[in-house]
């Protein structure tokens, strides 16, 4: 008798089994808007820069957590940070400075000085996070910062681009912004430079350059899409 | 001289003065940078302390720096934040720009830098407090909720998306002193559930940019709940009175059926029944007193009335033929005088036949009907006689033990219709037959057949093979047992009846005369109880030796009827008549009176109180002797007798 029912209830596991993952390889997918239909660009433009801005929100929090770690065990006295000269290797790239200037800006510029800063940080960061993977001065945790940090700027610039795409796709910007997209016309002299940096001023520069995309971002979107939420 | 001595004082009063000038006035101390805010990410404001200012007049600039540039600049505004503040309007203002911000005293003596402080604007953004907190009660189907709206700051610009702000509200009664907070997110709406009926409730809003800082906590807003009553009281008031009214009905029937619940879940323990116990004297502790109690007066019947109305005494008579008739269905009676009459109502006991309603109980106070009675117990013991012959043709012999029935060992005796029962079988008899019987002894058969070993005590006929005149000693089991209920001629006396005629020889000598005493009982003697056995065996033995003797004509051998039944006095005797065997002895007419009585006295069909039974013998008066057989026959008819049978030990 217990024989019978363990092969039964067996069965019956293997069944539900079966109907749970026919219901995840059926639904798994989020519904995708397919190209051409205006209602569902629109949502997904929307949706679109809602995860990029989450993104952006996420890698400023890491980059302020680890700048933070660096503040408390290598500086600890704040005239000695006075005094650095903290030259960020992307103050070459004119980003604006204020509520009015950003909103100056033209809506393909803003999403390129986004571009642009993006760009700028992906070799930076993934050389920084090798030299802290390599560094015994920094516990795991920081490492693992560093090298989420630097996943997240290429992601962020990949969803960025994809939000340039759409935005052009839409006809609200031009198609200009697709020529920045090489990293190579960016920062062709700035190599020398960001190696130097040491790897506080680096983190400084970081932690300020991901909140202006984030802000950014926040303008661009209130900008293109304007909700209540804004 | 004069001069000199003039210009003293005057000096004397500069070094004084420019002494005191000295302690008192010094540079202004060091001035210190509190803090730096900015409430919407456009303008900000630094604070500083002042030091000590050196007893002078002191005056305070605020020199900046912007990152990576050496143009210093001084601060545009002193006066718009307040004293010791700067002002940085948004022409001044470059967010993501590093400012270096010290400020400077100065006094007539000297000035003095306070420690440069490095300023971000991001991140020094402390907005205003969320302006026009309104409360509302909205009502619910689960009862009221409070819904509080707010707006950003006036001054914070979140719809360009310049600024995400998060808000925090919190609410609490009026009273008590913690707060409870709510993180509301970017939402400017929220509702907060489960107040308190008729509570007076204080809420606050306050807002924080994404990195920044806290503002201040808005003015309060004040909110009075209205009464109202929870639906989770009224269901439970309502289980509440439900459960109420179902224990108060329980209680109720309980109440009502208490005994039998008691007697259900407390079933009561049977006590001892038997009769004359005291549970407190066995308590107390006193066996003696115990067991003394016991012993009932009217237990065990011994001389009393009461055992003769339990008596039921019978004479057994070996027939082989009739062995079916004399058996017994005998449960009814089985049962001996084990009680005391009267004792009705307990039935754990156990009861005496002599209670049982099957078996018919007379009193002695029935001695009216007797009468009639002893007619319907000649009757059958015609009718007995008949069995007689039977049983006389068959063997004689006092091997009662063969033709004792199983029922025999148990010592029931036969009532006496239960005895005539199987009278019809035996009805067929011939008539010679019986006539040849009738010189044989005649035996008032009670019923059953008694085993001579048995224990009851009862009268049997013992027949021998000699009985005829020459038998010695006859033994009379008497035979105690009730009759019949349903008898209505029932006695509790035990059938004696002991119409033996042990005179065979005479009878056969008197064959014609016996025959006219077929219908009746033909013979009467006169029988005198010997004794009684330890069987509870009453021995009979015709009485030729006591008061007859004088006569000299009663002997042993003559074969003198002594079972002839003279009647039944009030007393429940017997009487025994001998039959006036002086006739054949001599025919002369010589005749004696016996005065023997027979008097046997009934005594209980027990075996544990054999002792007790006596038995005497008594002589009983003779009837007229010279009384033809007729009479006494007739006597006969009407001879039986309640014998009171003493014992004779």
């Amino acid at each position: 008798m217990p024989e019978n029912f363990r092969s039964v209830s067996a069965v019956w596991v293997g069944l539900v089994c079966l109907l749970f993952y026919s219901r995840l390889v059926r639904v798994g997918a989020a519904p995708i808007c397919t190209n051409g239909q205006a209602g569902c660009h629109i949502l997904s433009l929307a949706d679109l820069f809602d995860r990029v801005i989450q993104h952006s929100a996420r890698m400023h929090g890491i980059s302020s957590d680890l700048h933070s770690e660096f503040e408390q065990y290598f500086f600890p006295s704040k005239n000695h940070i006075g005094r650095v000269n903290r030259i960020c290797h992307t103050s070459t790239i004119l980003t604006p400075n204020g509520k009015e200037n950003a909103q100056r800006l033209a809506r393909e510029e803003l999403t390129e000085v986004i571009l642009k800063l993006l760009v700028a940080w992906r070799d930076p960061l993934w050389h920084f996070q090798q030299s802290i993977a390599h560094h015994h001065d920094f516990n795991n945790f920081s490492s693992n910062k560093a090298l989420e940090m630097s996943d997240m700027v290429h992601e962020l610039r990949k969803g960025v681009e994809k939000v340039a795409e759409k935005m052009q796709m839409l006809g609200i910007i031009s198609n200009s912004v697709n020529s920045l997209t090489s990293p190579e016309a960016l920062i062709p002299s700035d190599r020398a430079e960001w190696r130097l940096m040491k790897d506080y001023v680096l983190l400084y520069c970081f932690r300020r350059d991901s909140n202006k995309v984030q802000n950014y971002l926040k303008i661009l979107k209130c900008r293109i899409i304007p909700q209540h939420e804004c | 001289m004069r001069r000199a001595v003039g210009s003293v004082p005057l000096l004397l009063m500069l070094f004084f003065i420019g002494h005191a000038k000295e302690t008192r006035y010094s540079p202004p101390g060091k001035p210190k940078l509190t803090s730096c805010r900015s409430p919407e990410k456009e303008t900000f404001t630094c604070w500083w302390e002042p030091g000590s200012d050196g007893g002078l007049p002191t005056t305070y600039a605020l020199y900046y720096r912007k990152e990576n540039s050496d143009a210093v600049y001084e601060c545009p505004d002193y006066h718009t934040a307040g004293e010791n503040s700067c002002f940085f309007n948004k022409n001044d203002t470059s967010i993501w720009v590093n400012y270096n911000i010290t400020v400077v005293a100065t006094n007539a003596l000297g000035s003095n830098f306070s420690d440069p402080v490095d300023v971000d604007v991001v991140y020094i953004v402390q907005p205003h407090t969320p302006e026009n907190v309104t409360v509302t009660v909205m009502e619910d189907k689960d009862g009221p909720f409070l819904r509080v709206s707010w707006e950003p700051p006036r001054k914070a610009d979140t719809r360009s998306g310049w600024i995400t702000l998060i808000y925090e509200l919190r609410v609490k009664l009026e009273g008590e002193e913690e707060w409870e907070e709510h993180r509301a997110g970017q939402q400017k709406m929220f509702n907060i559930f489960s107040l308190r009926s008729g509570g007076m409730y204080l809420v606050q809003v306050r807002c924080k940019p994404d990195h920044g800082f806290w503002s201040e906590w808005s003015s309060t807003t004040y909110i009075k709940v209205p009464d109202y009553f929870p639906r989770e009281t009224s269901v439970w008031i309502l289980i509440a009175v439900f459960s109420a009214f179902i224990f108060f009905i329980l209680t109720w029937i309980l109440n009502l059926k208490s005994n039998s619940v008691k007697h259900c879940l407390l079933p009561p323990v049977p006590g001892p029944k038997i009769k004359g116990f005291d549970k407190q004297l066995l308590k107390n502790g006193r066996s003696e007193e115990v067991f003394s109690a016991l012993v009932v007066p009217g237990f065990p019947p011994t001389t009393s009335s009461d055992c003769e109305d339990l008596l039921v005494e019978y004479l057994e008579v070996y027939t082989p033929e009739e062995q079916e008739l004399i058996l017994e269905e005998g449960k009814d009676l089985q049962e001996g005088c084990l009680k005391s009459k009267g004792s009705p109502s307990d039935s754990d006991s156990g009861r005496g036949s002599c209670d049982s309603h099957t078996l018919l109980m007379e009193k002695c106070g029935e001695g009216e009907g007797k009468e009639e009675k002893h007619q319907e117990r000649a009757q059958k013991g015609k009718r007995q006689q008949k069995h007689q012959t039977g049983w006389e043709e068959g063997d004689v012999s006092h091997t009662r033990e063969d033709v004792l029935s199983p029922d025999m060992s148990e010592g029931r005796v036969k009532t006496w219709p239960s005895v005539f029962s199987p009278l019809p079988q035996y009805s067929s008899r011939p008539l010679d037959h019986q006539g040849s019987l009738e010189t044989a002894r005649q035996l008032c058969l009670s019923d059953s057949l008694f085993p001579p070993p048995s224990t009851s005590s009862h009268l049997s006929y013992n027949a021998k093979e000699g009985l005829a005149l020459g038998s010695g000693q006859q033994e009379f089991y008497l035979g105690k047992k009730q009759t019949h209920p349903s008898n209505p001629q029932s006695q509790p006396r035990w059938h004696l009846q002991a119409h033996s005629d042990f005179n065979i020889s005479s009878m056969d000598r008197k064959q014609a005369a016996s025959g006219l005493q077929l219908p009746g009982f033909r013979s009467t003697e006169y029988v005198e109880v010997q004794r009684v056995n330890q069987e509870d065996m009453v021995i009979l033995q015709p009485l030729f030796s006591s008061s007859c003797q004088r006569d000299g004509h009663l002997q042993i051998g003559q074969g003198e009827d002594y079972s002839k039944v003279k009647g039944v006095d009030s007393g429940n005797m017997l009487l025994l008549q001998r039959e006036v065997e002086v006739k054949r002895e001599e025919e002369d007419g010589d005749r004696y009176s016996c005065d023997i009585q027979d008097r046997v006295t009934e005594s209980c069909y027990t075996t544990s109180t054999a002792a007790s039974s006596q038995v005497t013998g008594k002589p009983t008066s003779c009837a007229g002797t010279a009384m033809p057989v007729q009479e006494e026959m007739v006597l006969a008819a009407n001879g039986y007798v309640d014998q009171n049978i003493t014992s004779v030990h």
